[in-house]
């Protein structure tokens, strides 16, 4: 009895929500990627077409700034109507992959620049040849950026943004130490020199630690590029060179800071910055730290009394360069979007000086534009300005597909030098034979 | 280990149902008291996770990048919480996602029982077949299905609207069926027998013994179920295109960004989010302090 | 519980169907109905794409050829990572799942008695269960800590100095088995709910008998509730398997924790699929997978006769 009495009101409201649902279903549909052209948008007599672009930018402070240069887009023509979805980073090409394998995908999405040629050799993005061959915009871009868009000498994504990484120091630490604050360091030597005079101790507990490479936002990847003149894992035709002299020094020389410090301390403030919820520069326990040039905006936000400087990336010797690492992200059209030609439309708006500039200055983000990175307005920020004076040491790499993977096998390795468990020169050893091994299976 | 004796049917031990005897002042037992102790002390270390969530979530972003963080706000921003809710259309997601939830938690309930009821007390050829296969639908990682998944919907133009997400609540679940076959199983088969003799059909004895007799395992589905639906967060994102059907889950996303996260905002909507599901977990425990009362079936 | 010469008899008698026998079997359809619709509307179709692609090259996008064994003979005979993902998972799933199964039934215990506070203390032990997302991969890293976490703070106090949980390959697993004993509310439900099934008259008589506590625990709640045991040890074996998570949110060190220490099965499936876009060689090791559970389940099931009671009768 009791049963009964119990289920039916819910059953009552089951049907009524299911009514509910059926009635949101015609709207969302329409936006199921296969709209019929947009034949009655607005009711005018122009036939607008919309499209959908996909970005990870929804938060509070990323979202207004892409929507205001969509808006933009939308307003200065009259034939396309850009539509804005939100979708969590990272998940985002989850997505992508499946409504790519479903057919109905965004016609514009934001992506990683690292494997825009796996997806091209994978048929998930669109070859822009043709449109590039109309309108000859690479030259607007960083070459560095353009050639990792290529996939066998044709492009298949416009660069849009990227980073680059810069040693931040903290002024006033620099002051405390009798050191003189117009003068970073300029070389791995007197980095070291500057670490110690940095570090603060109280007993064997540290107060504040100088310097720690791999702390920040530079890891060893990156230390390898910067030790070994600029050189990655891969050679321009595709051969590993993991295994150079280059870079066992430099593996040795991070180790010895490793040493210094005790593994100990090293663990335990790893623990407890490793969350990044709290920082260690802007908290003053780290006065030399290597990051991206947006994170000037965080210490503008968090850590406003802080006295900071930032500098290239200091040099393993004079000479061999203040290589720095870099990333960012492309736009693509998905291949099977139902609309490329006003895809390009809105990438080429979207690559443009006027949107890259307003990115620029409203994000501090480095763009891949050239003169709207280089515009003077934004260029009054003088972080932002050593960033893109930056761009000129940065690397950015394109990972050989036979290769694709490679870093689940390089890492272990190099683990195993902090945990004393490998030398630098086994660990690097170890590495190229194992990257080798997935490169000969692959081909 | 041992069978257990088989239990002395209900009615002449009834008389000594602890349940049954009126409600005395009882004297606070040794045992007791140090259980009461041992599990305030454990309670601590189960509700530090929530306390640092509430913690941060009213601090301002400069006392969250300190180190060492403070276990106590220096000072409390309460409107960390209005803003958070004004961030995104919240209001809306939470209506879209207690839609899905009721959906799953009706869904799962009934169809569920009804199902594991066909399971364990009904014997029919191929039972043991069928069975075996669900247990096998188990054992596939998601992963490799999601693709496949997604097109199936895709082809059936379901891509877009909640179906995908609802459809599937009323169609069994492989994990809750094999529960509640558990539970039905360890009801003894006289009360059902009898009522068989009386000539009730099957789905009287579901609706009317069975179900009655497994409320509290009933409540538990409601609660995982509930709880499924309202922190699922790859369906919704895979299977709605227009962010007016987002959910909490993806809402709360936007707080954490590619390059920084907003950590007082992001514990705040966690918050939030995790308020209905303590208030349903403490409601559906009356259903958990019943205890079988093996005449209640065929009582009513 | 039936001997396997009454379940002969009954199938042979099964052979034959009488009107009322025909009746039960259209009945026993009817009632599993919803769940074969879902099976072969939904479930079915996507599965066995699965295998089909494990024989392939697919990679979602752009190819799907036959190509035999080769992703399986790849998988045992040349990668590596698939056996360090097995090695990792199996470990994990062999500590896990008795600590958690025990766990969470001394839980439900505890929470089972009547004392003050009861429906709170409930809801507190239950919050783990459900508190998910960043925050509490975050918290644990703080507890984590080697100099200053909590759980190194409290094995000093007995005089263990505490590993360095998340950075050392030897104690980063045992460390994720400790945040998952921490989140056994959900089973702890699990049993709460069986432990209402339990007629207390059983007890009653036991203590008019003097039976001792555990032997009443030993003797009644636990054949009471070791179906539901065995429900739990079954799917957390499942569930088991699928631990992906926690293999790079909790460390630093990219995909895997140090040393690949943490790169469990279906994270490096995941990359295999979503990354690299290698779809037929994720469903191979998906379908290697299925089997590991498979027969683990079947043992499970073999065992199950010897320790299960069922007071309904299984069949």
């Amino acid at each position: 009895m009791k049963s009964t009495r119990f289920f039916s009101p819910l059953w009552l409201l089951t049907a009524a929500l299911l009514l509910l649902v059926t009635a949101c279903t015609p709207e969302s549909r329409s936006s199921n990627g296969a709209p019929a052209a947009g034949t009655n948008d607005d009711g005018s007599a122009t036939e607008k077409v919309t499209i959908d672009f996909w970005t990870f930018w929804g938060s509070e402070t990323r979202r207004p700034i892409i929507e205001k240069i969509i808006e933009d887009f939308n307003q200065s023509q009259d034939r396309i109507v850009v539509k804005h979805t939100y979708l969590p980073f990272g998940d985002i090409w989850t997505k992508n992959l499946a409504s790519i394998a479903a057919g109905n995908p965004a016609d514009v999405i934001i992506n990683d620049y690292a494997d825009v040629n796996l997806r091209a050799s994978k048929n998930q993005n669109t070859n822009l040849s043709e449109y590039l061959s109309q309108d000859d915009i690479e030259k607007q871009f960083y070459p560095e950026l353009w050639k990792n868009v290529l996939y066998n000498d044709e492009a298949y994504a416009l660069p849009f943004n990227t980073d680059t990484r810069l040693l931040y120091y903290n002024k006033e630490a620099f002051r405390e130490a009798g050191l003189d604050p117009e003068q970073p360091p300029q070389t791995w030597e007197q980095l070291e020199e500057y670490a110690k005079k940095l570090d603060k101790k109280t007993g064997s507990q540290y107060d504040r630690v100088g310097f720690y490479p791999l702390w920040g936002d530079f890891g060893v990847d990156s230390w390898l590029i910067n030790g070994d003149g600029g050189n990655g894992y891969f050679n321009e035709n595709d051969e590993t060179s993991i295994n150079t002299p280059g870079k066992v020094s430099t593996l040795e020389w991070l180790k010895s800071w490793q040493d210094r410090l005790g593994r100990q301390t090293v663990d335990a403030m790893k623990a407890d910055f490793g969350s990044g919820v709290s920082d260690p520069f802007i908290s003053g326990k780290v006065a030399m730290y290597i990051q991206t040039g947006t994170y000037n905006t965080q210490i503008e936000e968090f850590g406003q009394d802080l006295d900071i400087g930032v500098a290239p990336i200091p040099e393993r010797e004079e000479g061999s360069g203040h290589w720095s690492s870099g990333g960012g992200f492309v736009v693509e059209i998905p291949k099977g979007a139902k609309h490329p030609d006003e895809a390009w439309e809105f990438m080429k708006y979207l690559t443009g000086v006027d949107a890259q500039k307003y990115w620029a200055l409203k994000n501090f983000d480095n763009v891949a534009n050239i003169e709207a990175a280089e515009d003077p307005e934004a260029n009054e920020n003088a972080v932002y300005k050593a960033s893109v004076e930056n761009l000129a040491n940065t690397k950015v790499f394109q990972v050989p597909l036979s290769a694709s993977g490679y870093k689940d096998l390089i890492n272990p390795h190099m683990d195993a030098v902090f945990l004393g468990k490998e030398t630098p020169e086994q660990a690097l050893q170890g590495a190229e034979k194992d990257v080798q091994a997935l490169m000969s299976k692959s081909k | 280990m041992d069978r257990p004796v088989p239990p002395a049917s209900g009615r002449e031990n009834q008389a000594i149902d602890a349940r049954r005897i009126p409600a005395r002042r009882r004297r606070i037992k040794p045992s007791e008291a140090l259980l009461f102790v041992l599990l305030s002390v454990g309670s601590l270390l189960f509700l530090l996770p929530l306390w640092w969530m509430i913690s941060t979530s009213l601090k301002s972003p400069q006392e969250i990048a300190q180190y060492p963080p403070t276990f106590i706000p220096n000072e409390f921003h309460f409107e960390n919480y209005i803003h958070t809710w004004q961030a995104a259309p919240f209001t809306l997601y939470a209506f879209n996602t207690l839609m899905l939830a009721f959906f799953a938690v009706v869904g799962n309930v009934v169809v569920n029982s009804f199902i594991a009821y066909g399971f364990a007390r009904i014997s029919f050829r191929g039972k043991r077949l069928w069975f075996s296969v669900l247990l096998a639908t188990m054992m596939i990682p998601g992963f490799v299905t999601l693709i496949p998944q997604y097109v199936l919907f895709s082809k059936l133009h379901l891509v877009g609207t909640y179906y995908p997400l609802i459809i599937p609540q009323f169609l069994g679940s492989a994990f809750y069926i094999f529960m509640l076959r558990q539970f039905y199983l360890s009801i003894p088969k006289e009360l059902s027998e009898a009522a068989k003799i009386d000539g009730a059909n099957h789905l009287y004895i579901w609706a009317r013994i069975v179900i009655p007799l497994s409320k509290p395992a009933l409540a538990a589905i409601a609660i995982f179920a509930f709880n499924g639906a309202w922190n699922d967060f790859l369906g919704p994102l895979l299977y709605v295109n227009d962010e007016v059907l987002y959910t909490l889950q993806i809402g709360l996303q936007s707080f954490r960004g590619s390059v920084q996260t907003q950590w007082n905002y992001l514990m705040a909507g966690s918050v939030i989010v995790l308020l209905p599901v303590i208030v349903l977990f403490f409601l559906f425990q009356k259903y958990f302090i019943e205890g079988m009362n093996l005449t209640a079936g065929t009582k009513g | 519980m039936k001997t396997n010469a009454e379940t002969l008899t009954q199938k042979k008698k099964r052979k034959k169907l009488s009107p009322l026998a025909r009746r039960e079997e259209l009945q026993g359809y009817l009632f599993i109905l919803p769940w074969l619709v879902g099976l072969f509307g939904i479930t079915l179709f996507p599965m066995l794409f699965s295998l089909y692609g494990s024989f392939t090259n697919y990679d979602v996008t752009s190819r799907m050829d036959f190509i035999g064994l080769r992703n399986y003979t790849r998988m045992f005979a040349s990668d590596p990572l698939f056996w360090k993902s097995l090695y990792n998972t199996l470990y994990y799933v062999a500590l896990m799942v008795p600590l958690t199964t025990i766990g969470s039934v001394l839980l439900a215990l505890m929470l089972n008695e009547r004392i003050a506070g009861m429906r709170v203390f409930r809801t507190i032990y239950y919050l783990p269960a459900v508190l998910s997302g960043v925050g509490v991969y975050f918290l644990w890293i703080q507890l984590l800590n080697p100099s200053s976490g909590l759980i190194n703070t409290l094995l000093g106090w007995v005089g263990i100095p505490g590993p360095a949980w998340l950075s050392d390959p030897m104690w980063t697993k045992p460390a994720i088995i400790m945040m998952k004993l921490w989140g056994v509310g959900g089973g702890m439900l699990l049993y709460l709910a069986s432990l209402q099934g339990v007629p207390s008259q059983l007890y009653e008589s036991a203590k008019l008998d003097g039976a001792s506590a555990f032997r009443r625990f030993w003797h009644i709640t636990l054949p009471m509730i070791s179906p539901v045991i065995f429900f739990d040890v079954v799917t957390s074996f499942i569930g088991g398997f699928q631990i992906f998570q926690e293999g790079y949110v909790m460390t630093d060190s990219g995909n895997g924790g140090p040393m690949g220490s943490l790169l469990f099965y279906n994270l490096y499936m995941w990359n295999q699929a979503f990354q690299l876009f290698d779809m037929g060689y994720a469903m191979a090791m998906a379908w290697v997978l299925f089997v590991i559970v498979l027969l683990l389940t079947l043992i499970n099931l073999r065992m199950s006769r010897r320790w299960v009671y069922y007071e309904g009768g299984e069949d």
